[in-house]
């Protein structure tokens, strides 16, 4: 068969199927109303994260605090610690020093 | 209430679905269900398929009405989506490799194209799986253009690619689907 008459075969399966169209009437049949409870379901798994997100917030803004406090303590028992060295030790400083 | 609505243009529906008011998306569904589903069964591979599209369509569509600009009517926006949304299935489809051979399809008797198709006919049924093996935007390109009938501007305008493009790709996928059916013979 040539190239033209598998084109024209074509032509004449498009117009077939064109015109015949799925039946799709049983699909459709009540589609609106699972449509909106599968979008009710959506809102409401939506709602339930936020809802849970902003309960959160306390327990995330004291773990904040907590961590700053707790980071400060650290720093100045750590500078406490490096000036009892450097007192202790009164070279050490100059060699730090010689060393930057 | 939503028989009330009947009347009621989409574009007030929208706005009254943006204000909270889910019947009138109900309404904007109950009115566009048949071309979306008419566009769909175009491409899904089964009844569930074509559901899932649907409601994906709908959903998308519900989700991003403050996109909507009415510069065009509220049913080429929802058919634009329900392109994607299909165009996205297949490539799932191909990439998941739930794409049947040729011959399987002919053997099961299994039409991809039309669900609910009460007696498909043999001639179809061919044309339907040689549509099935090509690739994702061939099978986007051919349906559109010679199922749906739509312009090239119009499937410009729905793929995002230049009209030089479609016409291209349409040119492709024609020749490949003769191959195919050539194939099959």
């Amino acid at each position: 068969m040539n190239e033209r008459d598998l084109d024209a075969q074509l032509d004449a399966l498009f117009a077939q199927a064109r015109a015949n169209r799925p039946d799709t009437s049983a699909a459709e049949f009540a589609f609106e109303t699972r449509l909106l409870a599968r979008l009710r379901a959506r809102q409401e798994t939506g709602s339930i994260w936020a809802m849970t997100s902003w309960r959160l917030i306390p327990f995330f803004a004291a773990c904040a605090v907590a961590l700053t406090l707790w980071n400060s303590q650290v720093v100045t028992e750590a500078n406490e610690t490096e000036q009892v060295i450097y007192v202790e030790n009164p070279g050490l400083l100059d060699s730090w020093n010689n060393l930057n | 209430m939503v028989s009330a609505k009947s009347s009621t243009p989409d574009e007030q529906l929208v706005e009254a679905t943006l204000a909270g008011d889910d019947t009138a998306f109900a309404e904007l569904t109950l009115r566009h269900k048949s071309r979306v589903f008419g566009v769909a069964a175009r491409f899904a591979g089964n009844a569930a398929e074509l559901e899932d599209i649907c409601q994906d369509v709908f959903i998308q569509a519900y989700f991003k009405l403050r996109q909507y600009r009415r510069d065009s009517p509220f049913e080429h926006w929802l058919l634009r989506i329900t392109t994607h949304k299909c165009y996205d299935y297949l490539r799932k489809r191909r990439r998941s490799g739930t794409l049947l051979s040729v011959d399987a399809l002919l053997e099961s008797g299994h039409e991809p194209s039309a669900p609910e198709h009460p007696v498909p006919h043999p001639d179809l049924e061919r044309l339907h799986a040689a549509l099935a093996q090509l690739s994702p935007k061939e099978r986007l390109v051919i349906t559109l253009l010679e199922l749906e009938e739509r312009s090239i501007q119009e499937i410009a305008e729905i793929t995002g690619w230049s009209p030089a493009n479609v016409k291209v790709r349409a040119f492709r996928a024609r020749a490949a689907l003769r191959k195919l059916m050539e194939n099959q013979k």
